[in-house]
């Protein structure tokens, strides 16, 4: 089967029979001359994996940033459950449930992973006139937290340090869901990570789609977005030339097209 | 198992070093342990210890003040002129010289964190900068209080047991809630995260910045109080007291197995490496050597306990 090359036109819900949890119509984004997103729309599902490829440079970044309140779009809308919404800041973002997991950046390695779990919403009990946090709740909310996605640590009173590049993007992605996450974006969450590592991450990844949240996963790596991902974006040079659902397109295709470009690809389609 | 659940602790380390450094003086001499050169050690613990409580928990946020020395004494004789000089009422005076130690501190921060420049840079500069304006204020000279002044007395003068001096009570409460914050309030968790890796714990809502600042006080306001405790026990305050306690004060808080550049401490631990060079500088004394040793022990230890807390701290990873 040749790819599908499809115009960037609004996703039609009907044929989803779900509406989005979030949409983004036509959005464009330049940075001075540098155009880095233009008219892109994209939908995101609860319950389904967004894999979003593209080269480095294409914007995945970019549209990201818009998602999560970083950037506003210069051009196009964003809407969340239907609502049509805008973002000040990324904290208007978190308020609705749409939380990023950055490879680097989750977690403080010389924490604890029950104090790392509940770093800036701590959970606290009054001790006559002081608020002192409440390290017992905190620690088994965590273990039973992860246990929940799949992960068991042996303590949650460990220190992240101890725990694998898996293990650390499970806790992070344990903790979205445990607060209350809708949308969880992973970026490059298995770009550093061993080939047996980036398998564990994406049992935790089905799990989270399992309980209904919709997820973003950004990578380079094609092979690891395919095997879990229910929808796939392609962007390149800032357009979007590709949204496929997994099962029109093989993965053999999807690299052909984010390697040699759209366009190419769809040529030589035709002159078969 | 019970071995591995006591080596989980950060404090292990100095807790040895307190050990040796006991041994060695009492194989030297006797008396070393009595409740009498106990007296002696917690009196000059809680002076340094004071300064390296506020040292350890702006270090855990990984920040440093090298300008603590320098608002010791220039706190300490604030206090002193406004109660001889300029008759203040001394409670009023403690409480204005303590607002001075604070922005001293909030100062450092300011600077620090809007210039976005280390802290070591800032505080080197604020430390020779106020040790100047301490010079300056007496030309050089120390300034004593002669009369009894009973604020003096309830800050470090009055000894509540034997050579126990009231201001290592003070010490001791200041230090138990600097550990309820650290370890056991949300605020704490805040100081680890700050201090750990930043940008992550500003991703998750913490106020770095804020918790930065507010250390830098507090650090500012711990040296001033230790000033004033020294003002209370001795009666009198130098402008050139003081120099070393920079140095002491993070020396106290590596040995307690705190991390130079931040994200990992102990408060009790920074207690004990105050303990532990107050003992060397009691025990030297005691065994008749020249005081200079103090400095030469001093370093020894340094290196040894840290070397000891790093084995420790594979351990801690696995167990806390
Ligand atoms: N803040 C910015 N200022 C100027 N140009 C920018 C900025 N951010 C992105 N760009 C440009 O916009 C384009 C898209 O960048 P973006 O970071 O979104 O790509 P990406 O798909 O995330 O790439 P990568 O795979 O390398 O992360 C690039 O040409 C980039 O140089
Ligand atoms: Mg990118």
């Amino acid at each position: 089967m040749a790819p599908v090359m499809r115009d960037s036109v609004a996703p039609n819900h009907a044929e989803q029979g779900t509406a989005p949890l979030m949409e983004g119509i036509c959005l464009c984004k330049r940075f001075g001359k540098v155009t880095a997103l233009e008219g892109v729309d994209i939908a995101i599902r609860r319950g389904e994996v967004t894999g979003l490829v593209g080269d480095n440079g294409a914007g995945k970044s970019t549209l990201i940033k818009i998602l999560t309140g970083v950037y506003r779009p210069d051009e196009g809308e964003l809407r969340f459950e239907g609502q049509r919404v805008e973002f000040a800041s990324p904290k208007d973002a978190r308020r609705l449930g749409i939380e990023t997991v950055y490879q680097d950046l989750a977690l403080i390695e010389n924490m604890s992973i029950a104090r790392n779990f509940f770093l800036g919403a701590e959970p606290q009990r009054k001790v006559g006139i002081l608020n002192l946090l409440d390290v017992r709740k905190m620690r088994l909310v965590t273990e039973e937290a992860l246990k929940d996605i799949g992960i068991a640590v042996r303590s949650a009173n460990d220190e992240v340090s101890v725990l694998s590049g898996g293990e650390r993007q499970a806790i992070a992605i344990g903790r979205t869901m445990h607060f209350g996450g809708k949308l969880l974006i992973l970026d490059e969450p298995t770009s550093a990570l061993s080939v047996h590592e980036t398998n564990k991450v994406l049992t935790y990844i089905d799990e989270v789609r399992k309980r209904g949240l919709a997820v973003i996963f950004i990578t380079h790596n094609l092979y690891h977005v395919y095997p879990v991902a229910d929808r796939i974006v392609v962007l390149e040079h800032g357009r979007k030339v590709g949204d496929f659902a997994k099962d029109e397109i093989s993965v053999d295709e999807l690299v052909q097209i984010v390697s040699y470009g759209a366009q190419r690809v769809a040529r030589s389609a035709r002159q078969q | 198992m019970r071995i591995k659940a006591l080596l989980g602790h950060r404090e292990v380390g100095v807790a040895v070093a307190l050990v040796v450094v006991y041994v060695v003086f009492m194989s030297m001499k006797k008396e070393f342990l009595s409740a009498g050169t106990l007296g002696d050690i917690v009196t000059v613990a809680a002076e340094l210890g004071t300064v390296a409580v506020g040292v350890s928990f702006l270090m855990i946020a990984g920040e440093m003040d090298l300008s603590v020395g320098s608002n010791f004494a220039l706190t300490g004789m604030l206090l002193a002129m406004f109660i001889t000089r300029f008759s203040w009422n001394p409670h009023l005076a403690f409480v204005v010289v303590l607002a001075c130690a604070a922005g001293i501190g909030a100062l450092n921060g300011l600077v620090t964190l809007s210039a976005r420049i280390p802290s070591f840079i800032t505080t080197l500069g604020a430390m020779m900068f106020w040790r100047g304006v301490a010079l300056y204020l007496t030309q050089g000279w120390p300034i004593s209080v002669f009369a009894d002044v009973p604020l003096l007395r309830w800050l470090g003068g009055a000894k509540v047991y034997h050579t126990f001096h009231i201001s290592a009570v003070w010490w001791l409460i200041i230090g138990a809630v600097f550990w309820v914050t650290l370890q056991k309030t949300a605020y704490g968790n805040w100081v680890f995260a700050t201090g750990g890796k930043r940008a992550a714990a500003r991703a998750l809502g913490v106020p770095d910045t804020r918790v930065k600042l507010v250390n830098f006080i507090l650090a500012g306001v711990m040296a001033g109080l230790a000033g004033c405790l020294q003002l209370g026990r001795m009666g009198s305050m130098s402008p050139v007291w003081g120099q070393d306690l920079p140095l002491e004060a993070i020396a106290a808080a590596v040995v307690g197995g705190n991390s130079l550049t931040g994200g990992v401490g102990s408060i009790l631990g920074a207690m004990l490496g105050a303990v532990t060079m107050a003992s060397i500088r009691i025990g030297l004394v005691m065994v008749g050597a020249p005081a200079y040793w103090y400095m030469a022990f001093v370093g020894f230890i340094v290196v040894a306990a840290v070397a000891l807390n790093v084995r420790l701290g594979e351990v801690i990873s696995w167990h806390r």
